[in-house]
């Protein structure tokens, strides 16, 4: 069995920095590949940019992203066959009502507002990893590649 | 009819009976002698002594019949010995007679009697007749408004050849100046002074003044009028002057003279007098179509009349002076060789028909050589009459304003642009806020709990407090960010009117204040039902602030008191906590006013701006009333209940 990992599309190296912590206070220990703008993200997932390494549990998705935005990224996750099922989550600064709206028009998973005090930022990450990662069941193995 | 002269032939006894009959009787012999007359004859013939006559060759005794019809009908009558008649002025009778001629060989009887009365009749008839229909014709040349000077003309030409005057001349009065001034004259001698020159005579006043005709038989033996004397100078010797208008309102004379003393019959008076009353009417006409016409040519628009064939009856100084003419020149002339422009004359020639169609003004405009025309064409009997007015300046004034417009929708169009734009600034600005501003806090925040977490056995207390301080402030930060854009939100959001209940809004807004405070204890007062017409979203920001704020600032009120009530047309939020001082009430609504240090209460500053412009946008008012340590009251206005839709 390949092993889960996360998958956090974050140009913000504060926040990758502060996420990647919030998840070792959880104790998450799952690998996290961090990819810093929405460029690398495309090839990384539809142009074999991961090489022999399968698909994530799960993505955790800033919206405002170098090159491609986390939107349009979510839009072309949402469309190619082999990532269409795969859970995605936004995770961003803003609560916008537009991207909220635009997020979940565009079937993203779950919608996660960073809070500013790093407690609630440590429980949000925790409860987020624990969903996807422990509770949720994720498509038939096989499925993503369908 | 037995001829009487076979009669006499016969029965000589007879000659007493011939002698006392009314006609008169003359016998001529075959050798051209009188050889009997009898009494009418010579009373007839004015022969006091019948041996002046009797035995003489007729034409002798009767000079004044030769060569006249007499002689030659005397003789045609021996020549052919047929029997004529004839009807001829007698100058020896001075008296027409009426004769019959009996040829025989012996020689020729003449009957005749005096017909006079009768032929003068019959001759006064024709003439009088041809005078009427002279005075009808004179009437309609009057009155086609030809100018008044050759209506005179055609009244003096008509005078002498109407009544045989000699001389005829028509006066006008001035009677301001009560001076008369000639207007047309004719028949008078190489020798005498020009008409033009004479003025105010005698007999002409007498007619003003009298309105009745004066009527000169015979001027020399005429002392009525000192002034006749200059006339008879000039071999005057009979005249009439008739009054044209009246003696209340006269406007001059009509005068017929004669070189010879003449009785002027009654019906050459009266046929003055109908020229003269023609004359008057023309005169009128001519002074009312003068006014209009001044006024006409006054005015500084063009103005042109013309009849059914679209020939010009009128035309003002200024409408011929565009077309480089005068009046006169272009009257009489067909309006179409003016207009050189074939449009214009299209348009114009199916303007002029509507609205002789219709019976109505019918308006056009029309630009020529640069400049804008407004022709309006009136319909009337005989024709149609265009008012042209030059409009460049008024429609160059539309223009302007045109183009004012235009550049002021062009502005409002940019200024909208720049508005949406800015707009569009300032929604990005609010991403930004909302995502870039808040990523560095929470570095700050997150950084600073790591610090403390991972070095805190290497802080002291202080280093610690410092830590705990950053993370305050990152932490207000980020709470002023999120105030900041809700107030932009309730500038941007849309009001979409419904009824709302504020008694259950506010419960459940209080309801979430408990839950999130559970150890407060606060009495909330409510009044039930109270229903507004508002935006949900935006009321909801509305009482939250409101509320929320009561709730913080009656932390340190032992018996902490909420209350909402409608009162006087407001709706009121009250507590019993903190309060504020009056002095300071005018700047609670302002964005980043606070009352309180943050210490003491935590806040944005932004709540009640929030709650301010909230009210504003539902087009309400909102006051606030409080007192130090007593508690505070808000009062706000909602727009009444809209009816549906």
């Amino acid at each position: 069995m390949k092993k889960a990992y996360i998958l956090l599309i974050e140009d913000n190296p504060d926040d990758v920095e502060l996420t990647k912590r919030a998840f070792a206070k959880n104790h998450i220990v799952n690998d996290i590949v961090v990819l810093s703008d929405g460029a690398l993200a495309a090839d990384y997932l539809f142009e074999g940019g991961r090489g022999e390494r399968g698909l994530p549990q799960f993505i955790l998705l800033d919206l405002k992203l170098p090159k491609i935005s986390g939107l349009e990224l979510l839009e072309r996750i949402r469309k190619h066959p082999e990532t269409q099922l795969l859970p995605t989550v936004i995770l961003t600064s803003s609560k916008q009502d537009e991207d909220l709206m635009a997020g979940y028009r565009l079937g993203v998973n779950s919608y996660v507002r960073k809070p500013v005090d790093f407690n609630e930022f440590v429980d949000a990450v925790r409860q987020v990893g624990l969903y996807w990662l422990m509770l949720n069941e994720p498509p038939p193995d096989g499925s993503f590649e369908v | 009819m037995e001829p009487h002269g076979a009669l006499w032939m016969r029965k000589p006894d007879l000659g007493l009976v011939i002698e006392r009959i009314t006609d008169g009787v003359l016998a001529i012999d075959a050798s051209w002698r009188v050889s009997y007359i009898n009494l009418a004859a010579k009373r007839m013939l004015r022969i006091v002594d019948e041996s002046d006559v009797l035995g003489r060759f007729w034409l002798d005794a009767f000079p004044k019949a030769r060569g006249r019809r007499f002689e030659h009908e005397y003789r045609r009558a021996m020549r052919e010995q047929v029997t004529i008649e004839l009807v001829e002025f007698s100058p020896t009778a001075n008296a027409w007679l009426e004769e019959k001629l009996f040829p025989s060989q012996e020689g020729l009887t003449a009957i005749f009697r005096d017909v006079s009365s009768r032929i003068e009749a019959q001759r006064e008839i024709e003439r009088s007749s041809s005078l009427q229909q002279a005075v009808i014709d004179f009437g309609r040349l009057a009155l086609a408004g030809l100018p008044i000077e050759e209506i005179g003309e055609e009244a003096v030409a008509l005078l002498r050849g109407g009544v045989g005057a000699d001389i005829a001349e028509v006066f006008l009065y001035d009677w301001q100046a009560q001076r008369f001034h000639c207007l047309a004259a004719t028949g008078w001698p190489e020798h005498a002074a020009h008409p033009l020159t004479r003025y105010c005579l005698d007999h002409f006043l007498s007619a003003v003044e009298s309105g009745q005709p004066v009527v000169m038989t015979d001027m020399r033996n005429d002392r009525r009028l000192p002034q006749m004397a200059e006339l008879t100078e000039l071999g005057i010797t009979s005249g009439v002057v008739v009054p044209i208008g009246t003696a209340y309102q006269p406007l001059g004379v009509l005068a017929g003279y004669g070189t010879v003393p003449r009785k002027f019959e009654f019906a050459d008076v009266r046929f003055m007098e109908s020229i003269a009353q023609t004359l008057a009417e023309a005169l009128r006409t001519s002074e009312s179509n003068r006014m209009t016409f001044q006024v006409i040519d006054s005015i500084r628009d063009g103005f042109v009349a013309v009849d059914r064939d679209l020939r010009i009856t009128y035309v003002n100084q200024i409408m011929a002076q565009a077309y480089r003419r005068t009046p006169v020149q272009m009257i009489g002339t067909k309006m179409l060789e003016y207009v050189t422009d074939p449009e214009l004359a299209a348009v114009a020639l199916s303007k002029s028909r509507e609205a002789l169609a219709s019976n109505r003004a019918v308006t056009f405009e029309s630009l020529v050589d640069e400049r804008w025309y407004e022709v309006r064409i009136y319909p009337f009997a005989d024709g149609v009459a265009a008012y042209v007015r030059d409009v460049t300046g008024r429609k160059a004034e539309e223009l302007r304003v045109r183009e004012l417009n235009a550049e002021l929708e062009r502005r409002v169009q940019a200024r909208t642009k720049q508005l949406e734009l800015a707009n569009g600034e300032l929604e990005s600005f609010s991403y930004s806020v909302s995502h870039d501003l808040r990523a560095p806090l929470r570095a700050i925040d997150g950084f600073s709990q790591a610090l403390a977490d991972d070095y805190g056995d290497r802080l002291d207390a202080t280093a610690t407090g410092y830590l705990r301080r950053v993370r305050g402030a990152a932490q207000r930060m980020a709470a002023l960010i999120d105030a900041m854009l809700t107030l932009a939100r309730v500038a941007r959001h849309e009001i979409a009117f419904s009824r709302v209940d504020l008694s259950q809004m506010a419960a459940a807004i209080v309801n979430d204040l408990r839950d999130d405070d559970p150890s407060r204890t606060v009495d909330a007062i409510i009044e039930p039902s109270i229903v507004v017409f508002g935006e949900p979203v935006l009321l909801h920001a509305l009482l939250a602030n409101l509320l929320s704020n009561a709730w913080k600032f009656t932390r340190n009120t032992p018996h902490a008191r909420i209350e909402l009530y409608r009162g006087g047309g407001e709706v009121v939020v009250r507590d019993n906590g903190a309060g504020f001082d009056m002095a300071y009430a005018n700047k609670l609504f302002g964005a980043f006013q606070r009352l309180h240090g943050v210490d003491e209460y935590e806040g944005t500053g932004i709540g009640l701006a929030t709650v301010a412009r909230v009210v504003h946008r539902h087009g309400g008012s909102i006051r606030a009333e409080g007192e130090v340590g007593r508690g505070a009251a808000f009062f706000f206005t909602l727009p009444p209940e809209l009816p549906e839709g």
